[in-house]
């Protein structure tokens, strides 16, 4: 039996030694890189969710954009540094002026700089054999214009460019032709477009000059051609990435005349992107283009936080070699993957912010290990809204309504609400112009929304509404607030407003739902009180006070108007506004409209909110932005620095695997020993 | 045999057309075509773009009656398309379904097929070993562990194990993938460790149960009689015999092989087919969701049937009739 024990006993310890040994094998660290990266500039990013598509006429959200707007170079671009946000030349040489032409129509005409070229891509070879890249030239933007005005790209923005002159009806002309001729559609995209004659506002002048021709004005248009949308595409890349017989879908295959090109698509894990030598400000740092090399002047505070280095000061850009992005859905995960240096940057989730964020700065935790923590405010607006189509809160309540929406504006704490839900994040809203756009006064004091608890009572009463009792029924009003999101968080939030109304005596369910049947809800007219948002697109006024314009309401035309308030007066102030130039004059017509707002509260505004971002110390020249920003060419990193801190900071723990070890065996073989003594 | 296999065969095509047309009610409950429109294009295009999206997409023909062409509606497409598996395009992205079947089912794999025959093989083995044991101290404690491991929600497991095992010890990435062979096992290192422990528990109750009934027969007793060795016993006489409620529980795990495991994957961004499907239901994204439903329910259809037959070949003395 001695025997038997031994071989029981000699089974079990290899078989531990083995599983141990293939951990300690396995475990050789937990660095989810190549180590030959120690020594490159690349930047590591994690984006939340894979992108959906890489197309620039259909791409629309911030996430997609850090990848396009870093392939896609456009006419123009956003100044660097600069606040507010200030439009620069891009591949253009400089900004247009707009000029006025016969019938009211107002053109633009685009300068190009000559000798851009694409990045390489085996697509070139369709227009001439051999070819890897050619000039980008005026057509390639008119190119893409086409595609914003195809039916079958489904471009979100097509009503912006519907200005266009011609816009709409090429689009039109194109449908037709597809729908009576069944074989059109396979004909080469380039060729469809051309029988369908071009949109006759889009005209290129010459292989460097194109003009926009718009129908009526629209300064804000220059915006959009900063954004990836209006960025040149060469047909060749859309007619050979189709799909077919094992090609790429050229949303997933972008060719653009960026900084960057794609190096590694693996949409839903990994992305890479590389430095594109054959970029403009790579062939021809002697343009000194200004979206070529590292700007030289900023906002006030740019210089003291280290980004306008003399050192870099006109270097050409970009300073990277490689970008890599690797998607992390859950927020934790990748905030750990941050701290132990393996991502660049990171947002502060709410679990870990008092362990990092201090009285408002950095913790001295955080701060030992050389982090460096930047504020922004996003141009963005968060508020409640009222359905002021609504028989009880809205405009067919008349005074009693607008009354009884004065009183609830007035017990909202967006100051409380930031600091139980965004640990203080957030500047208090007055009005739906956010810091840095045109219009925002930060002075500006919007008398409802300063909480004032006694005097909302009283418009309560003066509503005829005493503590929340219909004073012709004699029952309590009952509201009721909307909410997409039927989570026990969203549920919280809501909490918070209704315990607040709860005060003034109002009686205000939550009726929460999927964000499906709120959307059918909202469609159906069948809501009161809703929470929602908006980001701008581009820095102007314009892009918030929409928001509330008549035509926009969502009743009438499926608009972003969601509280579908209506105001002649302010439907005209906005149509003279919107078209202004940044003068004395709009700025007046923005107080007329806030003034309109502030009375009739078709929104409680919350806030603007704040971004609270945490980056390295390696990292140099980063500004946050709110908007889609072709910011990677700026930013530098010290890639030895970082390999050095890395490996610091990661250095496996070995001691618990063999104590977990001899813990195992110190309990289970005495046991076995025991039992065949015993049995023996 | 043959008519007992013909009849599940026909039971299993009903129980999946029912599966289909089930989603397609669920579905359209829950999202109208501007919804799953929105979805794709963005929150803030305009109502034009999520009709000519709707267009586009062929959601805009009747769900389910079309006098005009009773072939020509959503509920006909839907089967149509499912029958003759030709899955399309995904409704949020464009991609081709098959394409992102492809791309997903190797990580996928990666995770659950080690996962599955580890978690087996450990399971056994752990419960031959108590089983064994049975009645010591050995057998009461691996009951508590057993019974703890249970008992805490595999949430707990994730979040410990990156904790423990990727930042307080270090020893592996604390997430991300990596197909290349090399570089795989360090990835799925954590998520090995967490399966397996999170599953162990159960396993090992489950067929310790089977191994102590199996213990008590007459047959171990004449086998210890004659002389036969205990391991010889265990791993030879009373795991044969155990066989069937073993294939049981095997055989209809073999599905969920492929569809993924939805936490594991998300939290470890893992880019496998359980992700899919929680993306396809996140982004109203019907056609890829059906196509996930569709292989889930056949799979699981199969794996019944195979689970039959495997009955006949582990015990001669089952007939299917």
């Amino acid at each position: 039996m001695r025997g038997v024990r031994q071989r029981w006993l000699g089974r079990l310890i290899l078989t531990l030694a083995v599983a141990f040994g293939l951990l300690g094998l396995g475990g050789c660290g937990n660095n989810p890189y190549p180590g030959a990266d120690d020594s490159v500039k690349v930047r590591y990013g994690a984006l939340p969710e894979a992108p959906k598509t890489l197309d620039p006429a259909v791409s629309y959200t911030t996430l997609e954009h850090a990848i396009t707007a870093n392939v896609y170079d456009t006419l123009l671009e956003y100044h660097y540094l600069k606040r507010p946000y200030e439009l620069i030349p891009g591949l253009a040489r400089e900004l247009p002026e707009p000029r006025e032409i016969p019938g009211g129509r107002i053109a633009y005409r685009f300068h190009l700089r000559p000798g851009v070229r694409f990045a390489e891509d085996p697509c070139f070879e369709l227009g001439e054999p051999g070819a890897k890249t050619r000039e980008v030239l005026a057509g390639d933007f008119a190119f893409e214009l086409e595609r914003i005005a195809d039916p079958a790209v489904t471009s979100p923005v097509i009503a912006t460019f519907a200005k266009i002159e011609g816009f709409r009806e090429f689009s039109a002309r194109l449908a037709a032709l597809r729908d009576a001729e069944p074989g059109f559609a396979e004909r080469r995209i380039d060729a469809q477009y051309a029988a369908a004659g071009g949109i006759e506002g889009v005209r290129v002048q010459g292989p460097h000059e194109l003009e926009i021709v718009l129908a009526e004005p629209y300064p804000q248009l220059l915006y959009w051609f900063a954004m990836p949308f209006t960025a040149p595409v060469p047909w060749e890349a859309v007619a050979l990435y189709d799909g077919r017989e094992g090609r790429d879908f050229f949303k997933d295959h972008p060719v653009g005349a960026g900084p960057f090109r794609i190096l590694h698509y693996e949409r839903r894990s990994r992305i890479a992107l590389e430095r594109n030598p054959g970029w403009y400000g790579a062939l021809h740092p002697e343009w000194k283009a200004p979206g070529a090399v590292y700007p030289s002047q900023g906002e006030p505070g740019d210089a003291e936080a280290g980004r306008l280095d003399p050192a870099t000061v006109g270097l050409a850009l970009p300073f990277l070699d490689r970008l890599e992005l690797r998607i992390e859905k859950e927020d934790i995960p990748a905030f750990n993957k941050f701290l132990q240096g393996y991502y660049d940057a990171s947002g502060i989730i709410q679990e870990s912010f008092d362990k990092v964020v201090h009285e408002g700065a950095l913790s001295p935790a955080m701060a030992a290990l050389g982090m460096e923590l930047e504020k922004s405010v996003e141009p963005s607006i968060s508020y409640l809204g009222f359905n002021m189509n609504d028989p009880q809160v809205g405009a067919p309540a008349g005074e009693r309504g607008r009354l009884l929406r004065q009183a609830m504006s007035l017990v909202v704490d967006s100051e409380e609400f930031a600091r139980v839900f965004a640990n203080g994040r957030g500047v208090p809203a007055h009005s739906p112009v956010p810091p840095g756009i045109f219009g925002y006064e930060a002075e500006y004091r919007n008398p409802w929304r300063q909480p004032d608890l006694a005097r909302a009572k009283a418009l309560l009463e003066e509503a005829g509404y005493p503590d929340g009792i219909d004073r012709d029924t004699g029952r309590p009003l009952r509201l009721s607030f909307d909410l997409g999101d039927p989570s026990s968080r969203a549920r919280l939030r809501a909490l918070f407003f209704v315990n607040a109304w709860k005060r003034l005596g109002l009686d205000v369910e939550i009726a929460a739902t999927d964000y499906n049947q709120f959307r059918d809800k909202v469609r159906r007219g069948a809501y009161q009180i809703f929470q929602w948002g908006w980001i701008a697109d581009y820095p102007d006024p314009e892009n918030f006070l929409f928001l509330l314009w008549g035509p926009m309401s969502e009743s009438k035309s499926g608009g972003p108007n969601t509280a579908n308030f209506a105001d002649s007066r302010y439907d005209a102030l906005f149509l003279e506004m919107k078209d202004r130039p940044n003068d004395a004059r709009r700025l007046e017509l923005i107080r007329e409209m806030r003034g309109i707002l502030e009375r009739e509260r078709p929104w409680i505004e919350l806030d603007h909110h704040e971004s609270y971002a945490l980056y390295h110390a390696w990292m140099r020249n980063v500004k946050p932005a709110g908007l889609s920003l072709p910011s990677a060419k700026y930013v530098d990193v010290d890639a030895r620095a970082r390999a050095r801190l890395r490996k610091e900071w990661n250095r496996p723990v070995v001691w618990p695997a063999w104590a977990l070890a001899a813990v195992v065996v110190a309990l289970v073989v005495p046991g076995i020993a025991t039992f065949l003594r015993e049995r023996q | 045999m043959l008519a007992y296999l013909i009849r599940r065969l026909a039971y299993g095509v009903l129980t999946v057309q029912g599966v289909l047309l089930l989603l397609f009610v669920l579905f359209f409950l829950y999202a109208t075509p501007t919804e799953m429109a929105r979805r794709a294009v963005g929150e803030k295009a305009p109502p034009e773009v999520l009709e000519q999206w709707i267009v586009n997409h062929g959601y805009d023909r009747p769900r389910v009656w079309n006098p005009a062409n009773p072939s020509d509606t959503l509920l006909a497409d839907h089967f149509r398309r499912m029958l003759s598996f030709d899955f399309g395009r995904s409704d949020a992205d464009d991609s081709p379904i098959v394409e992102r079947l492809r791309q997903g089912v190797v990580p996928s794999l990666s995770v659950t097929l080690p996962l599955f025959v580890g978690g087996l093989a450990i399971g056994i083995a752990l419960s031959l070993f108590v089983a064994y044991f049975r009645e010591t101290y050995i057998d009461r404690a691996g009951v508590v562990l057993c019974v703890l491991g249970m008992s805490v929600s595999i949430l707990l497991y994730i979040i410990g194990g990156q904790f423990l095992l990727g930042k307080l010890l270090r020893w592996f990435p604390i997430s991300g993938f990596d197909p290349q062979p090399a570089l795989v096992s360090r990835f799925l290192a954590i998520p090995w460790i967490i399966g397996l422990l999170s599953g162990l528990g159960g396993e090992v109750r489950f067929y310790r149960t089977v191994f102590v009934e199996e213990t008590s027969r007459d047959y171990v007793r004449t086998a210890r009689a004659k002389g036969c060795g205990d391991g010889r016993i265990m791993w030879r006489h009373v795991l044969r015999n155990a066989m069937i409620p073993i294939l049981t529980h095997v055989v209809v795990a073999i599905p969920f092989l492929f569809t993924g495991s939805l936490l594991l994957e998300s939290f470890f961004g893992i880019p496998g087919l359980g992700s899919i499907t929680v993306d396809a239901i996140h982004g109203n994204d019907f056609s890829t969701l059906r196509v996930m439903v569709y292989i889930g329910a056949l799979l699981f259809v199969l794996a019944q049937i195979v689970t039959d037959v495997s009955y006949t070949l582990v015990d001669p003395r089952v007939r299917l009739e």
